[in-house]
């Protein structure tokens, strides 16, 4: 802490994870809902405390001493009413007084990845992934996730429970995952943090648009984990897709933007400085020498924030490497309309009209919502009015937000002029 | 200058309450009271532990908290430096606390007779 009494941004947060960690190494994941309850329990006592007398000069020591001795005296209490077990005896015998072992936990990082990938098993689904991922490393409550997510408090609730549930039944001991074993797991977290980072980014849920503390979340944990991954997990081009996408915030924003909107964008916005970020993380993916999904997104981002202005974007390139992304995932529907997107730019609208009148896409009505916008555009490039105003129509019926109407309606606005 | 005493009266549950906006309400009350030493509004200021016994008449009848019949009590006071009521009323608007709808009350201390 500095002497100005400040915490760091986001330092509760942040550090409700590596408490749970550090507690979670120690005790073991059986108590794991002991010790959340321990560690929420201390931020409120820190709440009653310093909200009067400003934070301890050493607020991370203060924290970590509390919680251990919450979690001691909880775990005491029920051992006095259900018989604890031998293997728990010595635990137990830990005194309030004695050494703290979360303090004196010298890899608090490494408790955090393997607590992280426990989170990211692939028992749970991917929503419970990312729901119990938010929970217990980055200390998100239950309204903050209903929010987040889109989903009821109640649901909310009840997916924690299952995720619990599962967590101590499936990792016992955080111990299990060495960092070398916990590496291995690393493509599958990078995943999870790939589908965090885009919830934040895709703005399905609030006027505001987008979630930034989703994203930040992503982006930390990205952070987290790279001293200890391995290429294939290709944390440096998720970072630096991460990187040149929050650059690019503010210009989005005031664009009302998604993708499409890119042209409209004041690239004077464009935060250069994270977009330096970007580039450092893409130059470090290079040299790993392995080219997976990330390196080729990140790659498309880092030529839209290369270009000046929207004109000078290199589409040739850009739909080059869509193929190659389609190579890679053909079933995905996004990766495919964006390289038609970016085909009309760089042959014209024209040649991607026939492709489009195809293209179907399933069930989802975010996906759905997006080609009906992409052919309303294409269209309106090459002309066709009345096409450009029937798939507009449509799009305005699946849009998901109040941000894709907005911009669907100014477009159609375009189109009769 | 007038010293005046401000009860905090909460309903001591922060269960709903994120770890993002408890340091959000730690941050806010710490800036308030360095505005407050600033202008010299303020003396001082202490949280009340939860625990507690409340003890009663002639009997000396001891009962635990909680202190009140409603959900609310007392979780901590300041001691409050001004002209006037009013303006102590006016100093104690500007508490945080207010904006997560707890509740204060404000008394002027009976200063000893010279």
């Amino acid at each position: 802490m500095d002497t100005s009494g400040q915490l760091a941004a986001h330092f509760f947060r942040e550090h409700s994870g590596r408490m749970v960690a550090s507690l979670a190494r120690v005790y073991g994941m059986t108590h794991l809902d002991t010790i959340l309850d321990a560690v929420q329990d201390t931020f409120e006592t820190a709440v009653t405390n310093w909200r009067y007398h400003g934070p301890p000069d050493h607020p991370r020591a203060w924290l970590s001493q509390v919680a251990r001795n919450k979690l001691i005296n909880a775990l005491k209490r029920q051992a006095r009413h259900s018989h604890a077990t031998e293997a728990e005896a010595p635990l137990l015998a830990l005194s309030t007084t004695d050494p703290d072992p979360v303090l004196a936990d010298e890899a608090p990082t490494d408790g955090q990845i393997q607590l992280l990938v426990a989170c990211c098993h692939p028992v749970l689904s991917e929503r419970d992934r990312i729901l119990i991922t938010l929970h217990i490393l980055c200390g998100f409550g239950v309204p903050e996730l209903a929010n987040a997510l889109q989903l009821n408090q109640e649901a909310v609730k009840k997916a924690l429970q299952r995720c619990k549930a599962l967590l101590r039944q499936k990792s016992p001991k955080l111990g299990q995952y060495s960092l070398a074993a916990a590496a291995q797991q690393l493509p599958t977290v990078c995943t999870i943090l790939y589908l965090l980072f885009n919830e934040g980014y895709k703005a399905t849920r609030n006027s505001k648009g987008i979630d930034f503390d989703l994203c930040y979340e992503a982006l930390r944990l990205a952070k987290l984990v790279r001293p200890v991954a391995t290429p294939e997990a290709e944390v440096d081009a998720l970072l630096a897709l991460m990187f040149f996408g929050v650059a690019r915030f503010p210009a989005r924003l005031a664009a009302y933007g998604d993708w499409i909107p890119l042209e409209e964008q004041d690239r004077s916005l464009w935060n250069t400085a994270l977009i330096a970020e970007g580039f450092h993380y893409l130059d470090q993916a290079k040299r790993s020498g392995y080219a997976g999904r990330y390196y080729l997104e990140a790659l498309i981002a880092s030529l839209h924030c290369a270009a000046p202005h929207f004109a000078a974007t290199d589409w040739k390139t850009i739909h080059d490497l869509y193929q190659l992304l389609e190579n890679i995932e053909p079933a995905s529907t996004l990766i495919r309309l964006n390289r038609l997107i970016a085909q009309s730019y760089a042959q014209g609208p024209l040649p991607v009209i026939t492709e489009l009148a195809t293209f179907t896409v399933d069930g989802s009505p975010g996906a759905a919502f997006l080609l009906a916008a992409t052919k309303g555009h294409v269209y309106q490039r090459a002309g066709h009015a009345a096409q450009a105003r029937a798939a507009y129509e449509e799009a305005l019926h699946l849009a998901q937000n109040p941000l894709d109407s907005q911009l669907i309606r100014k477009r159609m606005e375009a189109t009769i002029l | 200058m007038k010293e005046f005493l401000m009860l905090i009266r909460e309903d001591a549950n922060y269960g709903e309450l994120s770890a993002e906006e408890m340091q959000a309400c730690i941050e806010k009350h710490y800036r308030w009271v360095e505005t407050l030493r600033e202008k010299g509004q303020f003396k001082e200021a202490q949280p009340l532990e939860a625990g507690g016994a409340h003890i009663r008449g002639k009997q000396r009848i001891v009962s635990d908290g909680p202190f009140l019949e409603g959900k609310e009590c007392v979780s901590g006071y300041y001691i409050l430096l001004a002209e006037s009521l009013e303006e102590a009323i006016e100093i104690a608007k500007g508490n945080p606390d207010l904006d997560w709808d707890r509740a204060v009350e404000v008394r002027e201390i009976m200063p000893m007779e010279d």
